[in-house]
């Protein structure tokens, strides 16, 4: 700002007088504005088309498939899934999350790196390698056990970010009103977590329901293993659909649930002196127990999958390389992750900046279209596509546009929250400082706010990267001819039970998802502040 | 003496660096007591440790008789039945008003909505806002609600950690005088720990000023400011004038001429001290100026409205000294270039000697 | 961080462009919709190029699936040639009128019980139907007599499938229709209470091998593939055909036939030719995929039991209706 204040003065005399911009301004406004519009209603398509499909089958046949006691098998699945494994998360990411923030646990940094690195293996390798390890491991309590081993650490970044910024002087005015620490704990720590706690519930929920490749290799029926065995049996038939349907109509309860009971307080700190550090409690003679925590969770959720991969490939050898087989995956997989997540950032950039400059009510329908497609699950977008592509738009039909398209839909939600947090940083003042020297207003949003915006625009790329490395569903419905991504010829082999063929494509996916995941990790200790 | 809390050789360090060395301070019960020092002196630090949110590494904290802390041995803060206002007020953001000013009272108590009528009177607060967040509050409101809050165990003693600090400046006096007035009326002791001295010296009965982890100086704010111990602690309480003199038989000889000082024990060259409020001007015709009295020549005046700040330029003898700042009234302020006549109200006070 | 426009472009292009070169038809070759296990595939494809230098371009998926979507995208699909496991997807295609009738001499290389009466498709290949049991659970005597008897309350909790294959959706296919839909649907009521889901015949088997779960219903070849490699999932267990015409007994043909929509349809009608020739049947003789050979005069790999001896029932291929199955497995509550 010092640069900037000096810089006006010595140049007003010589500037000519700053344009009158009026007519410009309202142009560029639409012309973002039309361009969410165009995304948001795209991204509506894969609903629509559900509804669609329900609308031609006819409420007769519709409500015969869908109202039948395999859909209410499928219903009971899913809901003891979703409430077992969502308050299992919470209770063991608040316990790892107090024990690395809030304690003096030797090696608390390790184990709260320890934490998050389980997001680097993608959820079928979970299920891939406690198969392996137990064969006869199956229905709920697998489930259970793999989906919270897998999926845990998308409630502990946000509550350990959350208790990092907590204010420890209310907690001290809680112990001086008499409150021993437990009692501290749950009237005010527990409280100020409910945020984080219900936006990693919701997350993890909408995981739960879209999730494939866990489920079938140990044998627990969900919607969504059930949509992928009708389109293998039925391909695009409307019993498929109407799953989807169903599925569909379960995300949004979660999403409606998550939304009702949110609530609307905020949650910031109140006041304008800056929070201390809070102290660390000594754990004493606690300290072995509360080791065992992080320990034993490191142990299953990243040990058992090392432990079974290097099993595998010990055993198999070099045989199991073929490297003309996996060259080609590998090179394939990056080629579309980095496609993938440079268009989905790309076709984000008008949403997140109305969401930023401009907020009012239609930008924010439109950012609720964009978040509710994005918790469908991918075979139900895959569905959609392969659809409207072999009857209306043909030539793009088993191309790696769809397969781009595909994980754009997915993924725009990813891509918007790290965008609109990027562009927060650049106020608009700085645009308006650099338009005072001189530049034009395009020149200005270049050089000023895209530049501020780059490292969250990234770190953005680089979650959608992530995400599409590792998914399987869409990419094994649309892919195009001779087209392996290394998920799916993992898939591939592995349902050939070639366990030891599949280990080497399980193995570089783990390796290609750490850097990303580190970059996860860094950004959560950053926007505390710390 | 009848002392409630007593501290004795409280020691506290971290890693290397030490925040308190050995302090010994009581606070009388009833009584208002502020600990004054710039940032980095350690008064929160000790705040810290009589609220029980710290461990003294050695020294014993005692109220009311009951040992609080023996070196590390310490009562919990929540056993300890001390109120805590912190900094900004620090209320539950998920609670309302009446839930965070009834926080620490029980849910099955008779009477609760009673008492928290009472407390938001104390404290001169509408009842109406008993259903608002804290972040709908402005922020001398929010204090006054972090005070009520505390207020309701009935403490024995209160503690503030610079609780007038993030309020606006005008309000800052008025919310000091209502606080003061609210503890002392409710009979209840009270610590502020400030780096405002201002606000120490008019909210408290006892000033201790902390300086480097030491309590260099306690006693009165009245004594505090006349009698300051040396010059570090007298400007920090306010602006100074210190000036080199011999001293004797309870006069000083200096820039100013003879002036009387305020002990008459010493003698020889000492560093005396007057407070800007201590001179006074008197304009007079330039012809009468002798080596009888001091005089000088205005060379700049700050107008602040009420009072204005003249720099006046010693003449005679004294003209080497630097300009002195002078406080006069802004009626009959003397004009750029004027002589004036400068004279000492009341005594100096001599520094110990170095 | 200098992101300057054009390079980025530049950087996305360069990685993109390829994959798209990878979706177009390569020139000159045919695409084949694959069903069949791909390394038996692979291996035809292979010595069929070498052969007559003709590229082959694979999509893999399962019967239905790939049917379906031929099915779906009409005159319009990419594909040239499709093989199939099983019959049922075969007979899918054909009712949508998208075969082309094949080359006389290649339906001279195959005998006429392994074809469809009408010419539009051949047997390429063939598998039997076994019950898989782990010894040490199941002595003889206790084998089910007929497949029938797998859905009597008796067998509850002991065999094991995997329904949403198309393999076994041709078995149910063919039970269909030799009894008739309302045997079928009391079948299907009674395995949906007695039997446990796999997905997959190999897993299965291995979930047999493991004593999981004492019997499986799965295709005979996977036996002799396990105990041809290191026999890990297979060493505890025995096939038990169930002979005498039983629906158990079932024999289902593999298929292929060129698509009317075929942009080089003489190429494809050459590698079908090829399949069901001399070349592509000894790669079954010889190779690893341990299925049966179908060619005239073609003996299968000497491992296995000789089809003669396999006393399967008769069924007429073009019959078999995969529709109907998945729509009594939905009825069950199995799909």
């Amino acid at each position: 700002m010092q640069a900037v204040s000096s810089g006006a003065v010595i140049a007003a005399p010589v500037l000519p007088p700053v344009n009158r911009a009026r007519p410009r301004r309202a142009w560029s406004f639409s012309w973002v504005a039309a361009a969410a519009l165009l995304v948001s209603l795209f991204a509506l398509l894969p609903l629509g088309f559900v509804l669609w499909v329900g609308w031609q089958t006819g409420w007769e046949v519709a409500s015969a498939m869908i109202f039948r006691p395999r859909v209410g098998e499928l219903l009971v699945n899913t809901a003891w899934l979703v409430a077992l494994v969502v308050p299992l998360c919470t209770v063991l990411a608040i316990a790892l999350a107090w024990l690395t923030e809030r304690s003096d646990l030797p090696g608390a940094r390790w184990w709260s790196w320890l934490a998050v690195a389980p997001l680097a293996v993608p959820a079928f390798v979970h299920s891939y390698a406690w198969i392996s390890l137990t064969p006869g491991l199956h229905g709920l309590f697998a489930g259970v056990l793999v989906s919270v081993l897998a999926y845990f650490p998308f409630m502990y970044l946000p509550i350990s970010a959350a208790l990092r910024r907590l204010d420890p002087a209310i907690e001290d005015t809680a112990a001086s009103l008499g409150l021993g620490p437990w009692q501290v704990f749950r009237r005010v720590v527990l409280p100020q977590l409910r945020l984080p706690v219900w936006g990693g519930a919701l997350l993890v929920g909408l995981h739960l329901l879209a999730e494939y490749g866990l489920y079938v290799m140990i044998r627990f029926d969900t919607f969504t293993t059930a949509i992928v065995d009708q389109f293998q049996s039925s391909y695009n038939g409307p019993a498929a659909n109407m799953l989807a349907g169903v599925l569909v109509g379960c995300c949004f309860a979660l999403l409606a649930v998550e939304a009702g009971t949110r609530g609307d307080e905020r949650y910031a700190r109140v006041g304008t002196g800056a929070a201390r550090e809070a102290a660390r409690r000594a754990l004493g003679k606690w300290t072995p127990l509360c080791i065992a925590l992080p320990l034993v969770t490191a142990l299953l959720s990243l040990g058992v999958p090392l432990v079974t991969l290097t099993r595998w490939l010990v055993s198999g050898g070099a045989a199991v390389w073929p490297m003309r087989y996996i060259g080609p995956a590998i090179w394939q997989t990056i080629a579309l992750a980095l496609a993938g997540a440079l268009l989905t950032t790309l076709v984000a950039l008008p949403m997140a900046w109305l969401s930023i400059r401009a907020p009012g009510r239609l930008q924010r329908m439109l950012e609720a279209c964009n978040y509710m497609v994005g918790s469908l699950p991918g075979v139900v977008i895959a569905l959609a596509l392969v659809t409207v592509t072999v009857r209306v738009a043909l030539p793009l039909y088993q191309t790696v546009v769809t397969v781009l398209l595909a994980y754009m839909l997915m993924f725009l939600p990813r891509a918007l929250v790290s965008l609109r947090a990027g562009i927060a940083q650049a106020p608009v003042e700085l645009e308006h400082a650099a338009r005072s020297l001189g530049h034009s207003p395009l020149r200005a949003v270049w050089g000023v706010t895209l530049r501020l915006t780059a490292p969250a625009a990234a770190a953005g790329v680089a979650m959608v990267s992530l995400g599409i490395a590792n998914e399987l569903t869409a990419t094994l419905l649309l892919a195009p001819n001779g087209t392996q991504t290394l998920a799916t010829a993992f898939w591939a082999l592995s349902s050939e039970i070639d366990y030891a063929g599949a280990a080497p494509y399980a193995l570089i996916m783990v390796l290609l998802s750490l850097p990303m995941t580190w970059l996860l990790y860094l950004q959560s200790k950053k926007t505390a502040g710390r | 003496m009848n002392q409630l809390l007593e501290i004795s050789a409280v020691r506290k360090s971290y890693g290397p660096v030490n925040v308190l060395g050995g302090i010994d301070l009581g606070v009388a019960a009833g009584s208002r007591t502020a600990i004054v020092g710039p940032s980095g002196s350690g008064k929160t630090t000790l705040l810290r440790i009589i609220a029980g949110f710290e461990v003294p590494d050695a020294g014993t904290v005692t109220l009311g008789g009951e040992r609080l802390a023996n070196g590390p041995d310490a009562v919990p803060a929540h056993k300890r039945g001390i109120g805590f206002v912190p900094q900004d007020g620090a209320l539950f953001p998920h609670l309302n008003v009446a839930d965070n000013v009834g926080f620490g009272l029980a849910r099955s108590l008779p009477g609760r909505a009673e008492r928290i009528a009472e407390l938001m009177d104390m404290v001169a607060l509408d009842t109406t806002m008993l259903q608002r967040r804290p972040h709908e509050l402005s922020g001398g409101q929010q204090q006054r609600v972090a005070l009520a809050r505390a207020l309701a165990q009935r403490p024995r003693l209160m503690l503030l950690d610079e609780p007038f600090s993030a309020l606006d400046t005008g309000l800052r006096a008025a919310t000091r005088k209502a606080v003061a007035q609210l503890l002392t009326s409710a009979g209840i002791t009270t610590i502020l720990v400030t780096h405002d001295q201002s606000e120490a010296l008019s909210f408290a009965d006892q000033v201790a000023v902390m300086r480097a982890g030491q309590l260099v100086q306690v006693g009165t704010p009245m004594a505090l400011y006349l009698r300051p111990r040396d010059a570090a602690t007298a400007s920090f309480l306010g602006d100074t004038i210190v000036l080199p003199a011999q001293v004797g038989a309870g006069w000083a000889d200096c820039a100013l001429g003879r002036i009387a000082v305020n002990q008459a024990e010493r003698s020889g060259a000492a560093q005396i001290m007057l407070r800007p409020e201590q001179l006074q001007l008197a304009e007079v015709p330039v012809e009468s100026v002798d080596s009888a009295a001091c005089f000088g020549e205005v060379t700049d005046i700050d107008f602040g409205g009420p009072v204005c700040v003249v720099s006046v330029r010693l003449l005679g003898a004294a003209s080497a000294t630097a300009p002195l700042q002078v406080r006069s009234p802004g009626v009959h302020v003397p004009p750029v270039g004027a002589t004036v006549r400068v004279a000492v109200a009341g005594s100096a006070h001599v520094f110990e000697a170095a | 961080m200098r992101f300057s426009l054009p390079a980025i472009a530049v950087a996305v292009g360069a990685l993109v462009a390829p994959l798209f070169a990878l979706a177009q038809s390569p020139a000159g070759g045919i695409v084949v919709y694959n069903a069949q296990h791909t390394t038996l595939t692979q291996a035809w494809a292979d010595g069929f190029t070498k052969e007559t230098g003709i590229k082959v371009t694979l999509r893999n998926g399962g019967d239905t699936e790939l049917g379906n979507q031929i099915v779906q995208e009409g005159a319009a699909s990419p594909a040239d040639v499709f093989l199939t496991e099983n019959s049922p997807a075969m007979v899918l295609v054909d009712n949508a009128k998208l075969f082309a009738p094949l080359d006389p001499a290649t339906l001279a290389e195959v005998p006429a019980n392994f074809q469809p009466a009408h010419g539009r498709w051949t047997g390429i290949a063939a598998r039997s139907t076994v019950f898989v049991y782990n010894k040490s659970k199941l002595t003889s005597a206790q084998l089910p007599k007929s497949m029938l008897d797998l859905a009597e309350p008796s067998w509850k909790g002991r065999w094991a499938a995997s329904p949403s294959g198309a393999d076994f959706q041709a078995v149910v296919s063919a039970l269909l229709e030799l009894k008739g839909e309302a045997v079928t649907a009391a079948w299907l009521k009674g395995m949906k209470s007695n039997f446990t889901a796999y997905k997959g015949n190999s897993t299965v088997m291995k979930a047999v091998n493991a004593g999981e779960v004492e019997g499986g219903l799965i295709y005979h070849y996977y036996y002799f593939g396990d105990q041809a490699k290191t026999g890990e999932n297979s060493k505890n267990v025995d096939l038990h055909y169930f002979r005498n015409q039983d629906p158990g007994a079932f024999v289902s043909l593999s298929g292929g036939g060129v698509l009317a929509s075929s942009k080089q349809p003489a190429q494809a009608q050459a590698f079908v030719k090829w399949i069901a020739g001399k070349g592509g049947q000894e790669v079954l003789r010889t190779g690893n995929a341990y299925e049966y050979a179908v060619g005239k005069g073609e003996a299968s790999n000497t491992r296995l039991v000789p089809l003669a001896d396999l006393q399967a029932p008769k069924v007429e291929p073009s019959k078999l209706n995969s529709n109907k199955v998945t729509e009594l497995m939905m009825q069950a509550g199995l799909l």
